[in-house]
């Protein structure tokens, strides 16, 4: 039976420093007890990059985006919005100034001017599960790139796209891809740095948990 | 392992509907269930399940089922809405398991409202 309900649990490192794992027990168990769990899945995606506010609970596809659920409210989500369809008022985002409950991620002002690229599948797909990668498109440049394009094109396209190092340096990936094509040797070698020494930085890290692929 | 493009492309069509629920914020058709207690007394689980089976089995991918609370239509359970992006939504009464695969067949799929089962306020 395909599902009619996923409840998608930050598994970001800020939220589980504040219990979401314990918040998707929670929810499992309560729709296991309401004989559910053929309908109504219980994931923990990537970071949602609210982790002030955490933990996050987003229902889809309802679209309701839960802030600061602890074990009580996630027990409440279950007998509630998911057994009975109502809405748990008291932990859909309140917005400071006008006091207005924002129940859709998207018209909360922390992700209304956001335009998410490198972490698009942040919080949207499970992060163990290959698959769902793939049918986000996962892959797919790669495969271009290794059965449809030569090597000159690929570094070409590129340097055109004018993507950089996402680091401060911002060094352009396309000349760093041909720099590394010229230098001699027979065997290359790519070593990946996901290291943040940054204070609070979690750009990369928030990448290598939630869409590691 | 996968070798060509083509098998990676039959693996993302396998699983794409795995997210479909997942990306259902905007231009999407929605149907909704009424799951409060008065629609569940009337069936609606029941209701729910077919119609997330039917979008599921005739392979549409630009709708989402949703549950909903009570709209105080009781009477009716239990109750199903179509909205259509852009156009006013259209509320059905009394849509058991069956009714609510036709709803699928014929105005989500094919835009066609049955008239007969829609709930006049």
């Amino acid at each position: 039976m395909p599902l009619r309900m996923e409840l998608l649990v930050c598994g970001g490192t800020g939220c589980q420093a504040s219990n979401s794992n314990k918040v998707l027990e929670v929810l499992r168990q309560g729709i296991k007890e309401a004989n559910l769990q053929d309908e109504v899945r219980v994931l923990m995606t990537g970071c949602f990059g609210f982790c002030e506010k955490g933990p996050i609970v987003k229902v889809m596809p309802d679209n309701i985006f839960y802030v600061e659920v602890d074990e009580e409210s996630a027990r409440k989500i279950v007998a509630e919005h998911v057994i009975k369809g109502r809405i748990v008022e008291e932990k859909i985002y309140k917005e400071p100034k006008t006091e207005e409950r924002l129940p859709e991620q998207s018209s909360i002002p922390f992700y209304k001017k956001q335009i998410r690229i490198a972490l698009r599948n942040c919080g949207k797909i499970d992060p163990e599960n290959i698959n769902e990668y793939i049918a986000a498109d996962g892959y797919m440049a790669l495969a271009r790139v290794l059965t449809e394009m030569t090597p000159e094109e690929v570094i070409d396209i590129v340097k055109r796209s004018g993507l950089r190092g996402r680091g401060g340096g911002g060094f352009p990936t396309g000349l760093k891809w041909e720099a590394t094509r010229k230098s001699k040797g027979d065997v290359k070698y790519v070593i990946c740095n996901a290291d943040e020494g940054d204070p609070g930085a979690f750009m990369d890290r928030s990448i290598l948990e939630g869409d590691p692929h | 392992m996968i070798k060509s493009i083509e098998e990676l492309k039959q693996i993302r069509d396998k699983y794409k509907d795995v997210l479909q629920n997942r990306e259902a914020e905007e231009n999407k058709i929605r149907i909704l269930v009424g799951m409060a207690t008065c629609g569940i007394a009337a069936g609606a689980r029941d209701t729910i399940n077919a119609i997330v089976d039917e979008v599921h089995k005739e392979n549409i991918n630009n709708a989402v089922v949703v549950q909903t609370g009570c709209m105080g239509f009781c009477y009716a359970e239990p109750t199903v809405e179509v909205r259509f992006p852009g156009k006013s939504p259209v509320l059905y009464g009394k849509v058991d398991a069956e009714r609510g695969r036709e709803i699928v067949r014929r105005h989500v799929k094919k835009g066609e409202v049955i008239s007969e089962w829609v709930l006049k306020g």
